[in-house]
Formats: structure tokens, C-alpha cells, sequence
């Protein structure tokens, strides 16, 4: 493991040489781009994978008393004055597993985006972002610094950005991608503040050094430092991390750009905001966790446990009440990422960081069959249209369901697992959030079920549609205007992550070893949550039946059932509780005024002292120019001229011409010699 | 003696100054005559025989003679000049000139003891030792003197000439 | 009491001046060469006074003299010969019109 680490950091960098290589690419070389992009991620997945077995088979080695070690490396990024900034690789567990999972689901994703984007004409420029964005991530994840992981976390947030707003012609998507930035960038002013506060209190930004300065190694220090809010120092930087995670991973009050972020095309959904960029807020506290935990009893873990809690709920119950096959997904990974926190928060590093990994894999294995339903339905998105495609597309139904099952619960799955460890944690820690959030399952099993039924059963609602000058399809399976099954690249992907929605959840007990071996998972009330847990799963899937599954839509334009039976609240769940009309009128409006306000500064102010100054300038050049340049050097050159002139006519004049008049001239200075001679 | 002396020097003084202030030049050459006559009455006293009758062939017999030919050839139609540039800056600057010339040589001479007391000497000559030494120690100088005097001679007739023979 | 050195000297003196004066003075080419005479004259005349006033044992003064009478003869005729050419062209012995060299 040792040389291993000095290699760690070929994990990043085969994606970022493709995405350098394919922005020089023309647009026509579209094979060529999507070949970079996908070899090189696997070029990684290789490495990474080599890295987690060699970590894994660390923690079971010969010896029973043998776990993980973790391994770093730093070097220096550049130095000024005394100071070095240093930028370090590390090679832990939780790094080891992290980057397993966003290798090998990325690269499931990039061969179905190649079936996705195959329409687009964008093609290439696609999969240059795609690339870009796997080494910002991948270096985030093995940064062994908080600048490094920093740069990173923008970076992701830049290709965030660019791949929402893709089709940047739309101005949804241009307003999507805008918010997206602007709302994470919110979140990264308090990440910001937090880097700062630890490289001020520790002095370095080095996670784990050597010599056991690094900034989570002095975790204890800090604790005894006080901070401000009753907290002590190492919490109130933890507090401030967190606000920075709240941006990334969508939780409330900043999760409102999620949402619009379906805009960008579905495997950028599947990707970063399902699998791995809304993760990095997760990952971050996870390995912050330290920080979080070193003051006993401090009240940021309650906010975070909260914060997961109030926003798992929340947008469980938008999700209820949607309408677009991908805003369904969509708050529903903003639901997921508020169990994960509130996992966290509840002091369960384990479910929290395992819960990640397994709904990576289910909900870019949910994302990518939305996508293939999708491009089934010639780009139709809205359910209400859709209807009995498990007899167009089989295999996404099937891989679908396991997906919807995982998602919900269902016992044997890999959520299952992940959920209950969460849900156990948190009954330990407040009874109330335990309870909020086995409602919170209820109603994801409730909705999964909702648009299962909606999109895969009854009848095709679909019907005639609009011309869209679609080829037929070379498979031959339906017609022009029917929905079919997606070609082998995109299908492949979501079956084998079918295949480890099943089956990750029993890698549980391995994880837990792996990761966190010295936390204690309570053992109280196990059974009793296990039960409630699986209780409340399928509750939701009957509900989902009852209301979705036994008499399903026949016409797209009939109302939604739920719609009929909860009347208006059912308009202000879709409505999203009007939270985007809430912020435009106070935040939006106040920050409006404001930006007219400091135009105004700018134009009046800045603008006024610019002014002034060039008016100034060119004033004084103005008196330079009458007095140096008219007056001295014209006017002394002009006078010099006209004065040698004058002096030239004046003695011209001894040259007349006249032989007297040199004779005169001679004779007085014959006179004056004699008078100069007398003299003397 | 002496009064033979400030006639004299009153003779070429006025002489002078009268030939170069009339207007009417005849007169001029007329006052420049009487002029000459007192310089060689000068050379008279001075004991220098020869020369004194050297100067009145020469000047007054050809110089003078020359000038009124000159004058007779070159006349306005009223023998006078034109108007005069009477206290003109030429005219101050000549003037000026002299003034200092004379007042230089006046204050020169005062002030050297030897002009004061020298007393003329006994020196006597004779046209035949003038005629001697001439063609004795000064004959090439003589020689060389005819050669300038042809020289000038023919240069004098072939400035003067008419040009008609030149357009032949 | 005879006369000195001294006045015969400022004698000549003066005539000089007066030569040189009408020389600069009038604007007649010929009254300019009689200017030239005049000086001529007294110069002549200061070698014969010195001649007879500093006891020299030899003529050669009075040889100079006799020499430069000859050469102010020729000279005054070559001067005249030039005023007489230069009143064809110019039709005038007006010195201040004889400007062709001005410049």
C-alpha cells in the first residue's frame, strides 16, 4: 500500500488528459471523443478498483486485530515567501470505496450517455465536460487537502454548470444552470469560511500529515478551542463545512436548484446529481467527520441531523405530487440525501456513507431508465403521456423495478440495508426525527410505486403525438410513433447496476468494518426498526397499488387520482410549497434592489470619480499642451526660429553687396584694433 | 620755417578736405590738386627735392588728369552726384572712423618723448645720388617697376575698352 | 623753434584720416578713389618725414617713397579703368548701386 498511494494520483488524471485532449477535438469526431472519455474512465475505474482491493484486503489481512491503514502523500503546489501550499493524496477506506463507486457507476453511465447523446450534435463537447467532470471529482475524492478538495468542489460545481445548461439555447436551461452555480456558490461562502478558520486555527490545510499536524489530526486541539455560539472551535468550523455541504447536496433551504437541474440531459442527472457531485456534500462531512464529532455533545450535529431530516421530508412529499418522469427522480435524490445526512448526523458514519454508495448505484440505475424511457418515447418526459411500456421496453421495466424496489426498501435490497442502518442510528439519537423519517420511507415507497404504475402499466397514453422527423428505429421494434426498447449500450449499463442494487446491501457488515471499524452501531430496538422499516415500505407500495396500480389512467389529460382525493394540497406539493415563489419574492427582489442600487453606486459613484479623473487628465493635458507644447516648445521653437531669422536679416545686411560698406566695416575694426592697442 | 610749414599743412589740409566733401567733382579734383600741391611743397621742406617734383609730375601732371578724364567719361548729365546720404549710418561710420583714426595716432604721437624733441637731421639729397643708387642697389626693384607699370598699362586699356571691339 | 617729428606725424595724421573718411563716406566711385590718393599721400609722406627726422644714413626711404608713388599711380589708373567699365554697364558711379555681389 505504500507505493500504491504515490500512484493515487493516476486516478485523476486519465480523465482529465481525455477531457483536455477532446476540448481540442472538432465536433465531427464524435467516436473519438466518447472513446477517450469512456477509456480513460476505465482506465481509472482499473486503478481505483486496484486501490480498494489492496485498502480492502488491508483491513482483512491474516491478523484479526489488522484494519485499514490510511496512506498520504503530500507535495508542494507552490510556494511563497516562508508559506507552501501543498496539495497531498490519501488512501483510505472511505476514499478506497468512494472512488470505486464513481468510477465504475460513471463509467456505466458514459456507455449509456454515448446511446443517450447519439441525436445530438453536441456530441463530442458532451463527453469533454463528462471527462472533465470525472477528474474534478476523482480528485476530490483523494484529496488529501482542503485546497485541493476546494479546487475540486468547484470545479464539479463548473461542470455542474455546464453540463445543466447544455442545451443552452433553452432558457430553462440557461436559468437552470445559472441557479444551480449561484446556489452552491451560496453554500461555498460558509465551506469557505470553514477553510479558513481551520487553516488559521491548525495552520495547515494538510488533512493528515506525517507528523500528525494535519488539520483532522488536531481535531481534539480544536475542540478545546472555543469558538463563537456556545461551540467550540473544531464544531464551528464543522457548522461551516456544512453549510457548504447543504449547497452540494441539495438540502433545505438550498436544494432549489436540483430540481430545475433536471433541465441538463439525463445521464448528466444520473451522474452529478444523483450518484456522485450531490454525494461530495455527504462525502465531505464524512470525511470532516472528525471535526463534527470531537466536541461530545455539540448541537451542529443536531443541526445536521434536522436539516437531513426536515429535508428528506419535504421533498418526499413534492415528489408525491409530480408530474415529469425526472423531477419525480430529482426530489427524490434531494429526499435520499437528507436520510444520508440525517444519518450522519445521528453520529453514524457507516450508514451515511454506506447508504451513498447504494443509492448511487440504484438511483443512477433509476436515472439512466428514465433516460432509456425517454429516448423509448422520443423524448417524451411527462408521465401522464406515457403508459404500459413494459411491453415496448422489457428490460428497462424489469431493471427499473429493481430499481423502484431498492429505493423503497424493499427487504433484500441494497437500500434496504443502507436505510435501516440510518433509521436505526437515528432512533438512538431522536425519537421524532425517527419517526418523521419512517414516514419520509413511507411516502418514497409511495411515490416509486406511483410512477412505476404510471409509466410501465396500463395503456400506451402516448398515442399519435407530434411529428418529430424520427427515423424509424434500426431494431425494428415498434413504429414511428410507438415507444421502444433502447439499443445494448444503454440498456448494459442499467442491468448491471440492477445487479448491484440487489446485492451491495450485503455488503453491510464488510463495510462497516472496513470504514469505520470503532463505531458502535446501537443494537437496542433493531428489531423493532427493521420491522417498521419494512412495514412502512410495503405499506407504500400498497398505497401505491391501491391508488395507481388497480385502475390506471386512460387518457393523459385525466386526472391525476391522488389529485382528485387531496384536492388542493395536492396543488401546492406540485408547486413545490411555492418555495421558488417564496425566494423570488424576499431574496430575489431584495438582492434585485440591491444590484440597482450599486448600479446606480457604480454609475453615479465609480463612474463619477472615473470621470472626474479622465477629466482631469485631459484637462491638465489640455494646459500641458497650451503651455508646453503651443507656448514653449512652438512658441520657444517658433521664436528661436523667427529670432535667428531676424538676427540672419540683420546681418544679411552686411553682406549688401556694396564695396563701401565692407570698406566702412573694414575700417572701423582697423580703428578699434587701435583703439585696443592704444589702450593697452 | 615754420610758417612755411602751416601754410603748407593748412594748403593739403584744406585740399583735402574740400576733395572729398564738394559736391561738384571737377571741384573736387581741383581742391585734391591744390592738395598735392602742398604735400609736394611738404617734400620741399623736407629737404626731399626729388620727390617733391616727382609728386607734382605724377599726381598733379597724371593722377590728377587722370581723375578728370575719368570725370569727363563718366558723367551725369550735371557733372553733380545724386542726393547725398548726409548723416546716414554710412556717413556717421565713416566719419566715426577717421575721428578715431586721427585721435589715436594724435594721442600716439603725444605720448612718445622722441617725436617731441627729435630735431630733423642733416640729410641731404641729390637727383644724382637718387639716380645712382637706382640703377645701382634698386635696379631690379626698378625693373620690376616697369614690368608693373606696362602691366598696368595694358590692363588700364584693356579694362577701359569699349566693348564694341569685343562683339567683333 | 623747428618743427617736430611729432607734428609732422600728426599732420599726416589727420590727412590720413581725412583720406579714409571721404573714402567711406561719399557714394561717387571717383571722390572714393581720390579718398584712396589722399591716403596714399600722407602714408608717402610719413616715410619722407621719417626719412628726414631720424637721421638715416641711406636713401632708402625716399626709394620707397619713389616706389609707391609709382605703384599709387598704376593703381589709381587701373581703379579708374574699372569705374569707367563699370559706369558703361551700370550707366551710374554710384557705389550704392553697385550691389550684383549682395547676399
Amino acid at each position: 500500500m505504500e507505493q500504491l498511494i504515490h500512484q493515487q494520483w493516476l486516478i485523476p488524471i486519465f480523465p482529465l488528459i481525455a477531457a483536455a485532449i477532446q476540448s481540442l477535438l472538432p465536433r465531427k469526431a464524435r467516436k473519438l471523443s466518447a472513446t477517450l472519455c469512456i477509456g480513460a474512465m476505465a482506465i481509472s475505474c482499473v486503478f481505483a478498483l486496484r486501490a480498494f482491493l489492496a485498502s480492502y484486503g488491508g483491513a482483512h489481512g491474516h491478523e484479526v486485530e489488522h484494519h485499514a491503514e490510511r496512506v498520504f502523500t503530500t507535495f508542494t503546489w507552490f510556494s511563497f515567501g516562508t508559506t507552501d501550499l501543498t496539495m497531498g493524496f490519501l488512501l483510505d477506506p472511505l476514499t478506497a470505496a468512494m472512488a470505486a463507486m464513481v468510477t465504475f457507476v460513471g463509467l456505466m453511465i458514459f456507455i449509456n450517455a454515448t446511446g443517450y447523446m447519439a441525436e445530438d450534435e453536441n456530441f463530442t463537447r458532451f463527453f469533454c465536460f463528462l471527462s472533465l467532470f470525472a477528474a474534478a471529482m476523482l480528485g476530490l475524492v483523494v484529496a488529501n487537502n482542503l485546497l485541493m478538495l476546494f479546487m475540486c468542489w468547484e470545479l464539479v460545481g463548473l461542470c455542474s454548470y455546464l453540463l445543466i445548461g447544455f442545451w443552452y439555447f433553452k432558457p430553462s436551461a440557461a436559468a437552470a444552470m445559472k441557479k444551480a452555480f449561484i446556489t452552491t456558490r451560496i453554500g461555498d461562502v460558509g465551506f469557505f469560511i470553514g477553510i479558513l478558520l481551520l487553516y488559521w486555527q491548525t495552520g495547515t490545510l494538510d488533512l493528515y500529515t506525517v507528523d500528525g499536524t494535519g488539520a483532522l489530526q488536531q481535531a481534539d486541539k480544536l475542540a478545546g478551542l472555543a469558538g463563537w455560539w456556545g461551540l467550540s472551535m473544531a464544531s464551528f468550523i464543522a457548522l461551516m463545512l456544512f453549510i457548504g455541504a447543504m449547497g452540494k447536496s441539495a438540502q433545505f433551504p438550498l436544494h432549489v436548484w436540483l430540481p430545475d437541474a433536471m433541465e441538463g440531459p439525463t445521464p448528466v442527472s444520473a451522474l452529478i446529481h444523483a450518484a456522485t457531485m450531490v454525494a461530495a456534500g455527504v462525502f465531505m462531512v464524512g470525511r470532516m467527520f472528525p471535526l463534527f464529532i470531537a466536541e461530545a455533545g455539540n448541537w451542529v450535529m443536531d443541526v445536521v441531523l434536522w436539516v437531513g431530516c426536515f429535508t428528506a421530508l419535504f421533498s418526499a412529499t413534492i415528489a408525491v405530487a409530480q408530474f415529469d418522469i425526472k423531477r419525480v427522480l430529482a426530489y427524490s435524490t434531494c429526499s435520499q440525501l437528507g436520510f444520508m445526512m440525517m444519518g450522519l448526523g445521528a453520529e453514524g458514519l457507516t450508514g451515511g456513507q454506506f447508504h451513498l454508495l447504494t443509492h448511487a448505484f440504484f438511483k443512477a440505475l433509476l436515472f439512466l431508465g428514465s433516460g432509456c424511457v425517454i429516448i423509448g418515447t422520443h423524448h417524451e418526459q411527462d408521465m401522464r403521456k406515457m403508459g404500459g411500456l413494459r411491453k415496448y421496453m422489457p428490460i428497462t421495466f424489469v431493471t427499473y423495478v429493481i430499481g423502484m424496489l431498492a429505493l423503497a426498501g424493499f427487504p433484500g435490497t441494497a437500500g434496504f440495508f443502507s436505510k435501516d442502518l440510518i433509521l436505526l442510528n437515528t432512533f438512538h439519537a431522536s425519537k421524532l426525527a425517527w419517526g418523521l423519517a419512517t414516514f419520509a420511507a413511507f411516502l418514497t415507497a409511495f411515490y416509486m410505486t406511483r410512477q412505476v404504475f404510471m409509466v410501465f402499466f396500463g395503456t400506451w397514453r402516448g398515442g399519435v403525438g407530434e411529428q418529430h422527423g424520427h427515423p424509424p428505429s434500426p431494431h425494428g421494434f415498434g413504429a414511428a410513433h410507438e415507444p421502444h426498447e433502447v439499443p445494448w449500450n444503454m440498456w448494459v449499463p442499467i442491468a448491471v447496476l440492477s445487479l448491484f442494487a440487489i446485492g451491495l446491501g450485503w455488503w453491510e457488515h464488510g463495510y462497516h468494518h472496513f470504514v469505520a471499524p470503532q463505531e458502535v452501531i446501537p443494537a437496542d430496538g433493531k428489531g423493532m426498526v427493521m420491522g417498521l422499516s419494512v412495514l412502512v415500505g410495503l405499506l407504500g407500495i400498497l398505497c401505491g397499488w391501491l391508488i395507481y396500480g388497480r385502475k390506471t389512467l386512460a387518457h393523459a389529460t385525466d386526472p391525476d387520482p391522488l389529485q382528485a382525493m387531496l384536492g388542493a394540497p395536492f396543488t401546492w406539493l406540485n408547486r413545490k410549497w411555492y418555495i421558488d415563489e417564496i425566494y423570488d419574492a424576499t431574496i430575489i427582489y431584495v438582492t434585485g434592489v440591491l444590484g440597482r442600487f450599486f448600479r446606480l453606486v457604480d454609475k453615479v459613484v465609480v463612474d463619477g470619480i472615473l470621470h472626474a479623473i479622465a477629466w482631469v487628465a485631459w484637462g491638465i493635458s489640455q494646459v500641458t499642451r497650451w503651455v508646453g507644447d503651443e507656448f514653449l516648445i512652438n512658441g520657444g521653437f517658433d521664436t528661436g526660429c523667427e529670432s535667428v531669422r531676424g538676427w540672419g536679416r540683420i546681418f544679411s545686411k552686411l553682406q549688401s553687396g556694396r564695396v563701401q560698406s565692407y570698406f566702412r566695416v573694414l575700417g572701423l575694426g582697423v580703428a578699434l584694433l587701435f583703439l585696443l592697442y592704444y589702450l593697452k | 620755417m615754420n610758417a612755411a610749414f602751416w601754410i603748407l599743412s593748412a594748403m593739403s589740409l584744406i585740399g583735402a578736405l574740400l576733395a572729398i566733401s564738394l559736391r561738384n567733382l571737377v571741384h573736387c579734383v581741383l581742391s585734391l590738386i591744390l592738395f598735392f600741391l602742398g604735400i609736394a611743397g611738404h617734400y620741399f621742406l623736407l629737404r626731399a627735392d626729388f620727390l617733391g617734383a616727382v609728386q607734382i609730375l605724377i599726381y598733379i601732371g597724371a593722377v590728377a588728369v587722370l581723375i578728370l578724364f575719368a570725370i569727363m567719361l563718366t558723367r551725369n548729365v550735371t557733372g553733380t552726384e545724386g542726393p547725398r546720404e548726409l548723416f546716414g549710418l554710412g556717413w556717421w561710420t565713416g566719419l566715426g572712423t577717421a575721428l578715431i583714426v586721427a585721435a589715436v595716432v594724435w594721442v600716439t604721437v603725444d605720448s612718445a618723448p622722441q617725436a617731441a624733441t627729435r630735431s630733423p637731421g642733416q640729410a641731404v639729397s641729390s637727383v644724382e645720388q637718387i639716380g645712382k643708387s637706382l640703377l645701382n642697389q634698386w635696379v631690379v626693384p626698378l625693373e620690376v617697376l616697369g614690368v608693373l607699370l606696362t602691366a598696368a598699362l595694358i590692363g588700364a586699356v584693356v579694362i577701359a575698352l569699349e566693348e564694341v571691339v569685343r562683339r567683333r | 623753434m623747428s618743427i617736430t617729428l611729432g607734428q609732422y606725424l600728426i599732420l599726416s595724421g589727420i590727412l590720413f584720416a581725412v583720406g579714409l573718411c571721404g573714402a567711406l563716406t561719399r557714394r561717387n566711385a571717383i571722390i572714393v578713389l581720390m579718398g584712396i590718393e589722399i591716403m596714399f599721400n600722407a602714408g608717402i609722406l610719413n616715410l619722407v618725414v621719417f626719412w628726414h627726422y631720424q637721421h638715416f644714413a641711406t636713401l632708402t626711404p625716399q626709394m620707397f617713397a619713389i616706389f609707391a608713388i609709382a605703384v599709387a599711380a598704376a593703381e589709381s589708373a587701373i581703379g579708374l579703368a574699372l569705374v569707367i567699365a563699370i559706369y558703361r554697364h551700370y550707366k551710374s558711379v554710384d557705389v550704392d548701386e553697385m550691389r550684383a555681389l549682395k547676399g
